[in-house]
């Protein structure tokens, strides 16, 4: 990934006001410390739908279990959460405290939180991302027969010349997964890191069923996306003038600006009509930090002609 | 340093080697004795055996240039001679293809591509300099795939990172016209449909000025707007006779080819512009349509900016005004057509009708296709841990019965 940058100078356009850097000076050091993009304190979580208990305790529930370098998966070591101590004390002033559901550890360690920018509470969108899909892998560790599968299993296609892979589907949660000769798995298509998890967790059944020693390591999210829409159009021609070290917008190619953020790393599409697509997420919080990013931004170029 | 063997002359065994005048020889250092002297020319056997630097580590290996860097410089200069680029054009592109062809992201890939990249770095050079030159054009002269050429355009940008600039739409407007056939005199065009460069030009870029007010132009393709404004600016420069040719013909006459979207962009700048004729004090009376209104573009164009703002609902004036009688309309303007009119108006005849205007969106927004989505997950989906029991039902449901495996084999899918 090449910074943006590296441009020469005479080409590098002044930053606009709603420069990318000064929102979010708060979560920028909060991200820094946790490579693994876990646990941000939670400032705001009222217009979360699926942010509920039950996610909390899983994450709690994870240490013994097999490694997982997931979101959650930093969740058992101390320091990480002495660490995390310290930069509550960072969060949101004008956030709510989230409450105390689980006794004796310290404060929302869910990494489903968002981050709304330490700028201001009334220039937060509003607007939530859903997310509409999530990719991840994981290491069923051992070989496959791949024509045995796709012999025995209702729901598995398997063409050697197109692909080298079988591909499985279920019907709940509704995904698709490539189940390659290694042992190794992607398992796409469902709306959430917990229906990603349960719907591999599903196909490792259906292969052990099938009487392979399956197990199920290193399950690993490896891209998340959203969708989400501002709703007000948008001057993409403008937009790629001002922001022109993060844009690229070329019509003829693409009706879409494609916006490369670099803090978090993610990637928008930004259409006319105020759609944003958001992809490249590790993990739930970078998909939220990106769009609150986005926001000010677009909230710019939101004026009549 | 000295060398083995003893003078023949002296006998004594200081030998040293000494350069005298770039020719190496071999001298005794006591009696001056010169034993033996490099050669100034040497066979290639000879070569292989001096310890002078090889060729490989000399600077004229780096010199000189492979064959494929040395094609592809010749087919970048072949396409700025074709497109009759200005001569630092060329120079620009041959550098920014020579510093590409070094990077490990173009070096390695087929052929193909690196034709490709010869005409993206020409492109990345028009644009730069503010030449417009669609990609449509430099994929056509290559017979690329536009697929194929996007994405090394693409990468190009990410790997040298260039800054490129977009396309500019007046100077497209400009270069496309004057491809027309019909602004050339000497085409043997019937003399109703020949027309003038500048009053075409300078009308077509008000029409795609208007075009990029009204979002028509965002997000689309900038060709078919050209050609459908430049259609019109056409026909409304001598209605008479060309109100009844047809898009495609005028594409015909022209000597350019009708990109499919063009009759699209000509329905929505038509649209518009009824909906701003319907402002027009002298216009009300008259009913137009699609055909007549272009007879007036002269009219609208000259007042564009009120009439946009009349005609329809701004974002910023909001939504929540009411709609006054039409009286107050027809009496409270004056007649005449100089005059911008927006302080001229009675105040009540401002808020009239802004509950009845379209709103000024793009296309996208006023005629959505899609239906929305369903907005947050359920609750049920949302207790999820991704840690539940999975029953055995529920997997066996995706295996195959001992029948059905028979079956399959017998009917031996995969042989």
């Amino acid at each position: 990934f090449k910074d943006d940058f590296s441009t020469s100078p005479h080409l590098f356009t002044p930053m606009s006001p709603y420069d990318l850097e000064l929102p979010i000076q708060a979560s920028s050091q909060l991200s820094q410390s946790k490579e693994l993009h876990t646990d941000f304190s939670s400032v705001d979580l009222s217009f979360l739908p699926d942010v509920t208990q039950d996610n909390k305790e899983q994450n709690l529930s994870e240490d013994g279990q097999e490694t997982q370098k997931e979101l959650d998966g930093s969740l058992s070591s101390k320091e990480e959460s002495g660490v995390f101590m310290n930069e509550s004390s960072l969060s949101h002033p004008g956030a709510a405290q989230p409450p105390p559901e689980t006794p004796g550890v310290c404060p929302p360690l869910t990494p489903m939180t968002p981050i709304t920018p330490a700028t201001s509470a009334s220039e937060s969108s509003g607007i939530v991302p859903q997310l509409q899909n999530i990719v991840s892998t994981v290491n069923l560790a051992c070989k496959l027969d791949l024509k045995n599968i796709a012999l025995h299993a209702r729901n598995a296609e398997y063409n050697p010349k197109r692909f080298a892979a079988v591909i499985m589907r279920i019907r709940e949660p509704r995904t698709t997964a490539l189940i390659f000769s290694s042992g190794k798995m992607v398992c796409t298509g469902a709306k959430s890191e917990e229906q990603s998890r349960l719907a591999a967790r599903k196909y490792a059944r259906v292969v052990q069923k099938l009487g392979f020693p399956a197990k199920f390591l290193e399950f690993k999210i490896q891209n998340m996306v959203g969708s989400c829409d501002v709703r007000f159009p948008i001057r993409l021609e403008s937009l790629v003038l001002t922001h022109q070290q993060f844009s690229s917008y070329e019509p003829e190619l693409f009706p879409g600006l494609v916006y490369r953020m670099v803090k978090p790393r993610i990637v928008l599409l930004i259409f006319v009509s105020g759609k944003v697509v958001l992809t490249g997420a590790k993990d739930r919080s970078e998909i939220y930090e990106a769009f609150e990013n986005i926001y000010p931004i677009l909230r710019g170029f939101k004026k009549p002609s | 340093m000295a060398a083995r063997g003893r003078c023949p002359e002296c006998g004594s065994g200081s030998l040293v080697e000494d350069a005298h005048y770039a020719q190496q020889q071999l001298v005794c250092a006591a009696c001056g004795c010169v034993l033996s002297e490099g050669l100034l020319t040497t066979t290639y056997t000879d070569e292989e055996h001096l310890r002078e630097v090889a060729y490989s580590q000399s600077t004229g290996q780096k010199e000189q240039l492979s064959r494929c860097l040395q094609r592809g410089i010749r087919r970048v200069q072949d396409l700025c001679k074709v497109l009759k680029l200005p001569a630092a054009f060329e120079e620009t592109a041959v550098s920014y293809f020579q510093r590409a062809l070094e990077l490990p992201a173009f070096h390695l890939v087929s052929l193909e591509k690196k034709e490709l990249l010869g005409g993206c770095c020409v492109l990345v050079t028009c644009r730069q300099r503010r030449w417009p030159l669609t990609m449509g054009t430099v994929c056509s002269l290559l017979y690329a795939k536009q697929e194929l050429f996007a994405s090394v355009f693409l990468s190009l940008q990410r790997e040298l990172g260039l800054s490129v600039p977009a396309l500019s739409l007046a100077d497209l407007v400009t270069t496309h016209l004057s491809s027309f056939r019909l602004v050339q005199p000497n085409a043997n065009i019937p003399a109703p449909f020949l027309e003038d460069k500048e009053q075409l030009v300078a009308r077509t870029m008000a029409i795609v000025e208007l075009a990029s007010d009204t979002w028509l132009v965002t997000g689309r393709h900038p060709v078919p707007v050209v050609t459908a404004a430049a259609f019109l600016a056409w026909q409304s420069l001598r209605p008479g006779p060309r109100l009844s040719c047809p898009l495609a013909r005028f594409c015909h006459l022209a000597g350019v080819e009708l990109p499919p979207p063009a009759q699209l962009r000509l329905k929505e700048l038509l649209e518009i512009l009824l909906a701003m004729a319907s402002q027009l004090s002298w216009l009300r009376g008259f009913c137009l349509d699609k055909k007549t209104v272009v007879k007036h573009i002269g009219d609208l164009l000259q007042h564009r900016l009120f009439l946009l703002k009349r005609a329809f609902s701004q974002q910023d004036t909001g939504l929540g005004m009411s709609s006054v009688s039409q009286e107050c309309q027809g009496s409270g303007l004056p007649s005449s057509p100089a005059v911008p009119q927006q302080q001229g108006c009675p105040s009540a005849g401002q808020q009239q009708q802004r509950g009845t205007l379209k709103p000024l969106l793009p296309p996208c927004l006023l005629h959505p296709r899609k239906r929305l989505r369903a907005a947050a997950p359920s609750a049920a989906s949302a207790a999820l841990t991704g840690d539940e029991p999975i029953s055995d039902s529920e997997i066996e449901q995706y295996l195959r019965s001992p029948e059905e495996i028979r079956a399959f084999r017998r009917a031996k899918a995969w042989s």
